[in-house]
C-alpha cells in the first residue's frame, strides 16, 4: 500500500530539546512554591493541619497521573499491543515521575501536625493505647488477686466434692460414678485456672487489650491493619513497588533504543505481566491508606478501582495534551497521526464511562442500603457547599459533558478539540481528588471543639490548596521536561514500531 | 455459470479476482476515482484502510444506535418517573418519592439504553445490508466463492450508471484483475 512508513527511517529517534527558559521557569515555580510552603509551615504552626490536607491533595493528584502512565505502559506490554508503541515512551516518562512524587510524600511520615491531622486513627490509637497502658498498670495487682481467689475457690470446690463422696457410706455404683464425673469436671476447671499465665507480661497484655477494646472498639478490631508498624511497612512497599516498576519499565525500554534487541522486548512483555499484580496492589492499598483512612470508620470496597479509573482516564488525557503540545513545537510530526488520536480518544471515552460506572456504583449501593457506618462519606459530601459541588462537577462535569462530546466520532479525530476535552477532564479530576480529600478537613480539624464551632469548610484554606497544587505541578512538569529530554521521544528501535507508525482503525 | 449463458439482459455484473490485498487496494482506489458507486470488494480478512481506498463515507449505523440509545434512556426514565412519582408514588426503603430518588431509577435506565442501542445496532445493520434475503446473484459465481478462502475479489454491478459491458471489462483488466467472470441473475 502506498505511503507505508518504514520504522528503519526513524531508528535514530527524535530528541526533545528543553527550552532553557521554560525549564528554569517551571523549576522556579515548583521549587519556589515548595520553599514558600515550607516557610509557611514553619511560621504558621497552627495552620499545619490545614496545609497537610493541601499537600496530600496536590501529591495524590499528580501521583495518580503518573500511576496512570505506568498502568498504560504495563497494559500495553501485557496485552502485546502494537498501536501505541510510538506514544509508549511518553507513558513511560509520565510513569517514571513516581519516585519524585513519593519523595514529596515524605512529610506524611512526620507524626506531629501532618500524620495526626490527616489520619485521626494515629492520635486516637496512641491515646487509647496510652490510656489502656495506664489502666493495665493500675489494674494488674487487683487482677492477679482476683484470679488467685478464683483458683482458690475452684480448688476448694474440688476438695468439698471429694469430702462429700467420702462422707457417703457404701455408695452405689451409680452414685460413685456421678460424683467422679463431678469431681473430674471441677478438677479440669481448676487446672485450667491454674495453668493460665499470671506472669506480669501476660496480665499486662490481657488488661491492655481489654481496655483498648473498651476505648476504641473499631481501632481494636482493625489493629492488625491500622497500626504504626504496618503503616510504615506498607509505605516502604509502595515506595519500592511503584518506583521500582516505573523505573525498570523505562530503563529497559530506553535500553532497547540503543541495542534494538528483540529479546528485551519479549522480556518487557513477560515482566509486565509479573509486575501488574504488585502494581495494582500497591496503588489500591496506597489509596486505602492515604485517602480512605482519612476517616478510619468508613470503608468502601470500590475505593481502589474508583481511584484507578480516574488515574487511567486522566493520564491518557495528559498524554493527548502532551502530544498535541509536542507536535505544535515540531516534534513527532511524522510519527503520531490522527489514527493515534482517534484510539486515545476512544480510550478516554471508555474510561469516562468506566469512571462514572464505578463512582455511581459506589454511591448507589451506599445510598440504597443506607447503613450508618457506610453513609458517612456521602453525608459529609452532601452537606452545605459540597452538595452543589458534587452534582455540578462530578455528576455533570465529570461524566455527562465529556461523555456527550466524546461520543462524536469526529471529535476524537481533531487533535485540538480532543485536547480541549482532555483539559476539561483534567480539571474535573482535580475537583474529584479535591472532593475526596478536602471535605474531611473541616470536620476532622474542628472535631475536638464544641459543636457550634464545627466547620464543614475551613475558611481561606483553599489558598494553601492552590499553593500546594502549583508547587507540586511545577515540580512535576520540571521533572517531566527533564525525562522528555533524556531519551528519544518514542521507542525508536522497537520491533512493533512499523505497526504503530502505520496503525489504522 | 459460464460467460456464454449471460446476455446483457440478465447480467448482474463482473466478479474480478486480484492477486493480493495490495493489488486490490490500488484497484479499489482507481474504481473509486472512476466514479463507480455500485461496487464492492470481498477479502478473506479485513484490510485496514480499505474503506478509505473505496471512498466510503461514515456509516449511518451510529445514527441508528444514537436514536436507539436516546429512546431507551427516555422511555425508561419516563416510565419510572411517571409511575413512581406521579401515578402511584411508592415509598421503598424510606426513599423520597420525588426526583431525588433518581439514583434508584438509573440501573433500569442504563439497561434499557443499552438494550435498545443493541437492538438498533442489530436491526439497523440488517436493514442497511438489506438482510435477510433468500439468495444473491453472486452465489452463482464460482470465482466469487474464493473470497472466503484466498481470493481478493472485486464486484462491479451492471446497474451502476458508469457500467459499460465492454469498457468495464477492459477497465478491470487495466487495473490488474487476474481473472474476470460475468455473473448472471
Amino acid at each position: 500500500m502506498a505511503g507505508l512508513k518504514d520504522g528503519d527511517d526513524f531508528k535514530d529517534g527524535e530528541f526533545f530539546k528543553n527550552p532553557f527558559i521554560l525549564k528554569v521557569g517551571v523549576g522556579l515555580v515548583g521549587f519556589g512554591g515548595l520553599l514558600v510552603f515550607l516557610l509557611l509551615n514553619l511560621f504558621l504552626p497552627e495552620k499545619r493541619g490545614e496545609m497537610s490536607y493541601s499537600w496530600l491533595f496536590a501529591v495524590v493528584f499528580f501521583l495518580s497521573l503518573s500511576v496512570g502512565g505506568v498502568f498504560w505502559t504495563l497494559l500495553h506490554h501485557a496485552t502485546n499491543s502494537g498501536w501505541g508503541t510510538v506514544i509508549r515512551r511518553l507513558m513511560e516518562n509520565l510513569g517514571s515521575l513516581i519516585p519524585f512524587l513519593l519523595l514529596l510524600a515524605l512529610p506524611f511520615l512526620i507524626p506531629n501536625g501532618y500524620q495526626d491531622s490527616l489520619w485521626e486513627w494515629f492520635p486516637k490509637r496512641e491515646a487509647a493505647l496510652e490510656k489502656s497502658e495506664a489502666a493495665a498498670e493500675e489494674g494488674a495487682a487487683q487482677y492477679v488477686v482476683e484470679r488467685q481467689s478464683e483458683i482458690a475457690g475452684a480448688e476448694a470446690a474440688v476438695a468439698a466434692a471429694e469430702a462429700e463422696l467420702a462422707a457417703v457410706e457404701a455408695p452405689s455404683a451409680g452414685h460413685r460414678a456421678h460424683f467422679e464425673r463431678k469431681i473430674d469436671s471441677l478438677k479440669t476447671k481448676a487446672s485450667k485456672l491454674i495453668e493460665q499465665d499470671l506472669s506480669e507480661d501476660a496480665v499486662h497484655e490481657t488488661l491492655l487489650n481489654r481496655s483498648f477494646q473498651k476505648e476504641e472498639a473499631l481501632l481494636y478490631v482493625k489493629k492488625g491493619y491500622l497500626n504504626e508498624g504496618a503503616w510504615y511497612g506498607r509505605f516502604i512497599f509502595y515506595f519500592i513497588a511503584l518506583s521500582g516498576i516505573s523505573l525498570m519499565l523505562r530503563r529497559w525500554s530506553v535500553g532497547m533504543d540503543k541495542t534494538g534487541d528483540p529479546n528485551q522486548f519479549l522480556w518487557l512483555r513477560r515482566s509486565s505481566c509479573g509486575f501488574l499484580p504488585f502494581f495494582a496492589t500497591a496503588w489500591t492499598f496506597l489509596v486505602f491508606d492515604w485517602l480512605m483512612a482519612l476517616d478510619y470508620t468508613w470503608f468502601s470496597t470500590m475505593w481502589g478501582v474508583y481511584l484507578f479509573a480516574g488515574a487511567a482516564l486522566n493520564s491518557m488525557g495528559l498524554l493527548v495534551i502532551l502530544i498535541t503540545i509536542l507536535r505544535r513545537f515540531g516534534y513527532l510530526k511524522n510519527i503520531v497521526t490522527v489514527e493515534h488520536y482517534h484510539l486515545m480518544g476512544k480510550l478516554m471515552l471508555a474510561f469516562v464511562i468506566f469512571w462514572a460506572y464505578i463512582a455511581f456504583s459506589q454511591f448507589f449501593l451506599i445510598w440504597y442500603a443506607n447503613i450508618t457506618e457506610e453513609t458517612k462519606f456521602y453525608l459529609t459530601r452532601n452537606t452545605e457547599f459540597w452538595n452543589t459541588y458534587t452534582i455540578t462537577f462530578l455528576v455533570v462535569g465529570h461524566f455527562f459533558v465529556p461523555f456527550s462530546i466524546l461520543l462524536i466520532q469526529k471529535v476524537k479525530k481533531l487533535p485540538l478539540v480532543l485536547s480541549a476535552v482532555a483539559v476539561w477532564n483534567l480539571c474535573m479530576h482535580v475537583l474529584d481528588i479535591y472532593w475526596i480529600i478536602i471535605p474531611e478537613r473541616g470536620p476532622s480539624l474542628t472535631a475536638g471543639g464544641p459543636p457550634s464551632e464545627m466547620l464543614m469548610v475551613m475558611p481561606w484554606a483553599f489558598l494553601f490548596d492552590i499553593l500546594a497544587f502549583v508547587s507540586v505541578a511545577g515540580i512535576f512538569v520540571f521533572f517531566l521536561l527533564w525525562r522528555l529530554g533524556s531519551a528519544s521521544l518514542f521507542p525508536c528501535r522497537d520491533p512493533r514500531l512499523d505497526e504503530s507508525l502505520n496503525v489504522v482503525n | 455459470m459460464s460467460d456464454s449463458s449471460v446476455s446483457s439482459k440478465n447480467l448482474f455484473g463482473y466478479v474480478a479476482e486480484f492477486a493480493n490485498a495490495t493489488d486490490l487496494y490500488h484497484a479499489a482506489e482507481k474504481v473509486r476515482d472512476g466514479g463507480f458507486n455500485r461496487w464492492d470488494v470481498h477479502t478473506p480478512y479485513p484490510v485496514h484502510g480499505m474503506d478509505h481506498a473505496m471512498g466510503l463515507g461514515k456509516s449511518w449505523l451510529s445514527a441508528f444506535v444514537l436514536c436507539g440509545g436516546v429512546a431507551g434512556f427516555s422511555i425508561a426514565l419516563f416510565m419510572q418517573l411517571f409511575t413512581q412519582i406521579s401515578l402511584y408514588p411508592t415509598i421503598v426503603q424510606d426513599k423520597p418519592t420525588n426526583l431525588f430518588t433518581m439514583p434508584a431509577f438509573f440501573p433500569v435506565t442504563f439497561e434499557l439504553t443499552i438494550l435498545l442501542s443493541g437492538f438498533a445496532t442489530l436491526f439497523g445493520l440488517l436493514g442497511l445490508m438489506m438482510l435477510p434475503r433468500w439468495n444473491h446473484p453472486l452465489f452463482n459465481s464460482s470465482l466469487f466463492q474464493k473470497f472466503s478462502d484466498d481470493g481478493f475479489i472485486m464486484v462491479i454491478e451492471a446497474r451502476d450508471p458508469k457500467f459499460k459491458r465492454e469498457r468495464t471489462r477492459e477497465f478491470l483488466e487495466e487495473i490488474g484483475a487476474s481473472k474476470i467472470e460475468e455473473v448472471a441473475y
